[in-house]
């Protein structure tokens, strides 16, 4: 609780904090197994970045790291200048981060309309129903059915959608174009675009280079766990054939 | 073979007297001392009809006795059977050969101890059963080795049943527990109905145990039958009365009657519910002012009254101790004989004898269930209305089974 | 006199209408097991005993405080709700990292410390708790007597069940249960408190389980082991309805307790396994149960 209000003072009174999120040499562990291995990377405030790399390099680990969803971790995480790793994990969320999982985590269970509440407010100012209907009208036809019966493109809409209405400043999204047709691909670029026009902040994991580089400011490029490149969206055009190299793509 | 690895094992009463001096009737002893096993239930459905308090008043007889017979102290060992019959075979098996236990007391239900009598046979122990109700443990089941104290399911039968079809109840609907012991009693009861006239014109069977007799019940209400016949025992027949007072039995003109009650069940479920029942007993604690005299001793102890069991536990274990006294030896064979020599009247038998075939036949008593408004206390629940003779109560030997004896 | 397979029809609609009775009894208890197993996955085995005790605190609240039933109706649940929570927090979330078999042993052990202690102040006999005097009475229904305070089981019961379904299909905590029941990791990922969730509902499970004691206290002997016989009887229950369902909880509940009540007529001998025989049928044809979804 106390740590949503540290936030306000430090947003207020900290001027010079445009870091959003900072990752300092985080290592985390599922068990035995060593998954990341220090990672180093940080978000501005208003910024869209993305994770790219290959199946495996570490980068849903790490957005679940920032969450507190894996099993150990060591190092330093710090959003919004409150150092984030000794943290309960559903104290993180209230920091003000939205965070949409590679399986989209929708609820069987509840119809569309419950799911896109479920998420606890957060922070105030964040969309209302109204304008998240009007963002997503698919959603609003659908509202009464239950969630997992939507299909994979309004299921992808609906678990972005519900973090909005949280009042989050940070969204972390996992894969969110994965196998979903080229038109609502188009669609969530859109509403990305909006996003950062709302002054939102975005990490984006994303394996489809060609959606992410119009979109972001930054790109990481991960392997075995460490970010080892970090490119602008000005370098882009002459690292492209590189990047590709290396993404394997 | 398995051994029972919750062998509570206490020894009680190392009197001071039994260090005294080792004389020499001890080399008759084995082992120098006189060990009593104390097998029962005790933490089951049969728990408070004996249990730790048939424990408590065998414990009351070895102390009342000294401690010690011939100075040889009194050992007592205790084991729950958990109304298993592989348990209490078992835990007997062991005390008779690591134990050298030299007598089995208490006993409940009649399986166990039907399986009990089985290895005392095989191993010349001696085993004295309180609790269980099955007659056929001195009829078919007898054996040299173990004799039958507190009462059994033929003079209920004969007792309860009698009473009731002379008192005008000559249609009856059998309430019965739907295994061994049940259907004796029901094969009893329809035999004492009959031979007096009356007439069992229904009844139903339950699973043993049931805790929901509400559509049994009903049943009997729609049988048109005077009389609902209980033939089962402990938690069951206190269910079954429970329910039948919820759905009006009685007010509806049928009467109750409980084949085997004990004075705990009868607490249990408060006069309201149980008044006006007949029932037969081997004993009760208010019957007279020897009786009365023991039981508020045990009260003291146990903070409840002795049910007739508890009460048996005492009387056969002094009896027991006299009779090693008497005879000088624990050997199973003279001990028993001569127990059977002495004539047993104390606080809880009149009349008693033992007979050839392990029954000990003392006087039985046809008691009413108290109302409320007759009852003074807490435990005051019976009024007793006549006594069965000791030689009327039981089944006759000339109609016996046993082997034991000569018809 | 009309006839239903050979029974008059008086004495089939009297076993019909107590099976009923039973079946509440069963719907109350499996579900508070269903709602405990879906989020915690843990078979909760001290639910006959959270049932025991719940009659018990009704019977000594009575005799020592005074507390009548309708108050103890009222407060037991609260009581050995908190105390189940209790009981969540400081035993079972210790666990909860392990395999869920661990929770189950865990369980059955607490039950049988209860049932032990309680036996040893007890003992097994029972006690009588008195039925409420607005209650004493029966209702003739023209087929059988109803005794007035089995009707208000039905009643209390069959509330107490929609009540619980409103709660978790129609509020906003019911859908962080359900949604809790089905991925808690990412319910704690969206800032709700999981660890609380989990311990309310184990505290509403138990409360649940200790509602239904009341409402048994005076219909059955008050004794330490009035619940473990029943618990087995809903387990067979929550196993043929399948563990995914409220209303499905619910109508199995119902439903068994009147094919028990049928077969208590036709032929009682079996009414004990008549339940379980139902289950490997279901078990058989439907493994998942009546009502769960298949996995």
């Amino acid at each position: 609780m106390n740590t949503a209000e540290a936030y306000e003072t430090n947003a207020a009174t900290d001027s010079q904090t445009l870091e959003m999120l900072r990752v300092n040499d985080l290592h985390a562990f599922y068990g035995e197994s060593h998954i990341l291995h220090g990672v180093n990377f940080d978000v501005k405030r208003g910024e869209l970045v993305t994770l790219l790399g290959r199946n495996g390099a570490g980068r849903s680990t790490t957005l679940k790291s920032i969450m507190n969803m894996v099993g150990r971790r060591t190092g330093s995480i710090v959003i919004n200048g409150n150092e984030t790793l000794r943290m309960k994990p559903h104290h993180i969320p209230r920091l003000g981060i939205g965070y949409c999982p590679e399986e989209r985590g929708i609820f069987a269970s509840l119809d569309v309309h419950e799911n896109l509440l479920l998420p606890p407010t957060v922070r105030s100012g964040g969309m209302s129903l109204d304008e998240i209907y009007d963002m997503f009208p698919n959603l609003y036809e659908r509202r009464k059915s239950q969630g997992t019966r939507l299909s994979g493109g309004e299921q992808q809409m609906l678990a972005m959608a519900r973090i909005l209405r949280t009042g989050a400043r940070l969204l972390l999204l996992d894969e969110i174009t994965e196998g979903l047709a080229p038109v609502i691909v188009q669609k969530l670029a859109e509403v990305l675009i909006q996003l950062k026009e709302r002054g939102m902040t975005i990490v984006l994991v994303e394996q489809n280079f060609r959606f992410a580089a119009p979109l972001a400011d930054r790109h990481f490029v991960m392997d075995h766990g460490q970010i080892v490149e970090e490119i602008t969206a000005a370098q882009l055009p002459s690292r492209r054939d590189h990047l590709n190299t290396m993404l394997g793509v | 073979m398995t051994f029972i690895k919750k062998t509570l094992a206490t020894s009680i009463a190392v009197a001071a007297a039994s260090t005294m001096a080792i004389s020499t009737a001890q080399a008759n002893m084995s082992d120098g001392e006189v060990r009593i096993g104390y097998l029962a239930d005790m933490s089951g459905t049969y728990r408070d009809l004996a249990g730790p308090g048939g424990q408590r008043a065998l414990e009351m007889a070895v102390a009342d006795f000294g401690g010690s017979v011939n100075g040889a102290p009194i050992v007592v060992f205790s084991a729950d059977d958990r109304n298993s019959a592989d348990v209490g075979a078992n835990t007997v098996r062991e005390w008779i050969d690591q134990r050298n236990v030299d007598m089995v007391a208490g006993m409940v239900a009649s399986s166990v101890t039907i399986a009990v009598t089985r290895v005392l046979e095989e191993n010349n122990g001696l085993g004295i059963i309180s609790g269980s109700a099955a007659s056929s443990i001195t009829n078919e089941h007898c054996t040299p080795n173990h004799i039958h104290w507190v009462y059994d399911t033929y003079p209920l039968a004969n007792g309860t049943a009698q009473a009731v079809v002379e008192q005008g109840g000559d249609t009856w609907f059998m309430l019965t527990a739907d295994y061994a012991f049940g259907h004796a009693l029901e094969g009893d009861v329809t035999r004492v109905v009959e031979e007096s006239g009356g007439e069992v014109v229904g009844g139903v069977r339950h699973p043993f145990p049931t805790s929901d007799f509400s559509s049994y019940i009903l049943q009997a209400q729609g049988s048109g039958a005077k009389i609902v016949g209980l033939a089962n025992a402990g938690a069951d027949t206190v269910n079954a009365i429970t329910t039948a007072s919820q759905f009006g039995l009685v007010q509806s003109g049928q009467q109750l009657a409980g084949l085997l009650i004990f004075l705990n069940d009868v607490h249990a479920l408060g006069l309201e519910a149980t008044q006006g029942l007949l029932l037969t007993t081997g004993w009760y604690w208010d019957m007279d002012e020897e009786a009365r005299e023991w039981s508020e001793r045990y009260y003291e102890e146990m903070g409840r009254m002795p049910t007739m069991v508890q009460a048996g536990i005492y009387s056969s274990t002094m009896h027991y101790l006299k009779a090693v006294e008497e005879a000088g030896t624990d050997d199973p064979e003279t001990v028993r004989a001569q127990m059977a020599e002495m004539p047993v009247n104390d606080f809880f038998a009149r009349n008693g004898r033992i007979r050839e075939d392990g029954r000990m036949v003392h006087d039985m008593y046809l008691a009413q269930v108290k109302t409320p408004e007759e009852s003074t206390g807490e435990w005051d629940l019976y009024e007793i209305l006549s006594t069965i003779p000791a030689e009327e109560a039981y089944r006759p030997l000339s109609e016996s089974q046993c082997k034991l004896v000569q018809n | 006199m009309t006839m239903i397979f050979g029974v008059p029809l008086a004495v089939f609609m009297g076993q019909l209408t107590l099976g009923l009775v039973n079946g509440a009894f069963y719907a109350l208890l499996s579900l508070g097991l269903a709602v405990i197993f879906g989020l915690l996955k843990i078979v909760n085995f001290a639910h006959g005993a959270q049932y025991m005790l719940g009659a018990f605190a009704a019977l000594l609240g009575f005799r020592y405080l005074g507390i009548n039933y309708w108050l103890a109706l009222f407060l037991v649940p609260l009581v050995v709700g908190g105390f189940g929570m209790l009981m969540e927090r400081f035993l079972l979330r210790r666990i909860a990292h392990l395999d869920h078999l661990y929770g189950l042993l865990l369980t059955f052990g607490l039950a049988l410390i209860f049932e032990g202690t309680l036996v040893n102040f007890f003992g097994v006999s029972g006690a009588r708790y008195a039925t409420p005097e607005v209650l004493q009475g029966g209702l003739n229904l023209g087929f059988m007597f109803l005794p007035t305070y089995r009707a208000w089981v039905l009643v209390a019961a069959l509330a107490m069940c929609l009540f619980t379904w409103f709660m978790i299909e129609r509020t906003r905590l019911g859908a962080y249960l359900r949604a809790g029941t089905e991925n808690s990791q990412l319910m704690q990922a969206f800032g709700v408190n999981v660890p609380l969730l989990i311990t309310l509902t184990y505290g509403f499970g138990v409360a649940l389980a200790a509602f239904a004691g009341v409402l048994a206290a005076p219909l059955y002997p008050v004794s330490p082991t009035m619940g473990s016989s029943l618990l087995i009887v809903v387990f067979a229950v929550v196993v043929i309805g399948g563990m995914g369902s409220i209303l499905g909880a619910i109508l199995t509940g119902l439903g068994m307790g009147v094919i028990e009540g049928l077969t208590k007529v036709y032929y009682p001998e079996a009414s004990n396994t008549v339940i379980f025989l139902v289950m490997i049928l279901v078990l058989m044809l439907r493994p998942a149960g009546l009502f769960g979804k298949e996995a």
